[in-house]
């Protein structure tokens, strides 16, 4: 979406994505012309209210693009002629990233269930279930008396039995290769001794090979590298660059209202905060110190206190002094 | 009781640009909507200010 656009001596254009958007309102403390106005975070977030996380006044946007290099999560972005200036090499640019390592993953999607964003997408292939075991039912027609014994007692429900004919009476019986695992229990609970079976797969369970599980991951959208992918990653697969390093400090002679506000559990994009008995804590290893939470608490109690930032490539002295701002 | 409401800032519950937000974010139910203005109930109140920061109008503040 397109905030601002002008057409001078260049074409600038300030866009901004409401879907990746955190709401922590770092553009707005850095815009020097105070056009940038950060909504209702707390309200937003509860679903009470839809708007945008910030909405911006036009006429006072000079479209330096300070907000643009300030946003850790490439929420918003200036383009000249068409060129975003986080591509440029005459703007800063941020380092953080979640990388995948695709040679240690093998693909069991804990990442993906964990990812508060919704950001990692992941497909597999399983090997086929007959390639990893085989056996031999074998039923004797002659001895078999259709009591549905087996059929009621087989544990992967393997086994049919049906009728065909005029008289409903049951004359039928079929195993499901696909579904049997050869555990035998028809067998011993057969009152007919009718049924024989074999697990092959027991005689060379040696050979077979270790399947291969193939597959495909990413990470794509709304990810702000947060790292609970890393931490939940039995493979230690992923690599997290955060945008910050620092802590939220709590100010210890302010109450926190637990339970009955938890504003800054609903605003974290990072699903950091939990209410324990009665007071927000943060999780250090998966806050991105963006400051949503700071901004949503009523009571003041949290401020952020960042030690560095990845953040580089700053040329000018003032857009050093004004995005330097974002460690005090 | 710690909050109070100003009814001239408040104006209506209807003409809420939040549509009553200080109502639907208070989950103690201590803001009830009273013949179309916001009521508090202060036996409900824990004093946690939400409503405070919500209110499009700021027409709610600490005693």
């Amino acid at each position: 979406m397109s905030l601002v656009e002008r057409e001078g001596m260049e074409n600038r254009k300030l866009i901004y994505a409401n879907d990746k958007c955190v709401g922590c309102g770092i553009c707005a403390d850095t815009c020097p012309t105070k056009s940038l106005i950060l909504s209702p975070i707390v309200p937003i977030a509860r679903g009470l209210i839809e708007m945008d996380y910030i909405s911006c006044n036009k006429n006072n946007c000079v479209l330096c693009g300070l907000c643009a290099s300030s946003c850790p999560f490439g929420v918003l972005g200036l383009e000249i002629n068409g060129e975003l200036i986080s591509k440029s090499k005459q703007y800063p640019n941020w380092n953080n990233e979640a990388k995948i390592n695709e040679e240690l993953c093998f693909y069991c999607g804990k990442c993906v269930e964990a990812c508060p964003r919704d950001s990692i997408f992941f497909t597999r292939k399983l090997p086929d279930i007959n390639d990893l075991l085989s056996g031999e039912i074998s039923i004797d027609d002659e001895k078999c008396v259709y009591c549905r014994v087996c059929e009621e007692m087989c544990p992967s429900c393997a086994i049919n039995i049906s009728s065909n004919n005029e008289f409903g009476v049951p004359d039928t019986i079929e195993v499901d290769d696909s579904k049997c695992v050869y555990c035998q229990v028809c067998k011993r609970a057969c009152p007919q001794d009718a049924i024989t079976a074999i697990c092959t797969t027991c005689m060379f369970k040696e050979n077979i090979d270790k399947p291969n599980i193939e597959g495909t991951i990413f990470i794509e959208g709304k990810c702000i590298n947060c790292g609970w992918c890393k931490s939940v990653c039995p493979a230690d697969a992923i690599d997290i660059i955060k945008p910050f390093i620092g802590e939220i400090l709590r100010n210890p002679e302010l109450v926190c209202k637990g339970e009955t506000c938890h504003a800054c559990k609903d605003v974290c994009p990072a699903n950091a905060v939990e209410i324990i008995e009665g007071e927000s804590k943060i999780n250090p290893e998966c806050c991105v110190l963006c400051g949503a939470c700071v901004k949503a608490c009523p009571q003041d109690l949290l401020s952020v206190k960042r030690e560095s930032m990845a953040l580089d490539n700053i040329n000018s002295i003032s857009w050093k002094d004004i995005l330097g701002k974002l460690l005090e | 009781m710690a909050i109070q409401i100003d009814a001239l800032k408040c104006g209506h519950v209807e003409n809420c640009m939040g549509g009553g937000l200080c109502i639907k974010i208070c989950e103690q139910g201590a803001l009830v909507e009273e013949n179309g203005d916001v009521k508090i109930i202060p036996e409900k109140c824990d004093d946690c200010g939400l409503c405070i920061t919500s209110c499009p109008n700021q027409a709610i503040s600490k005693i």
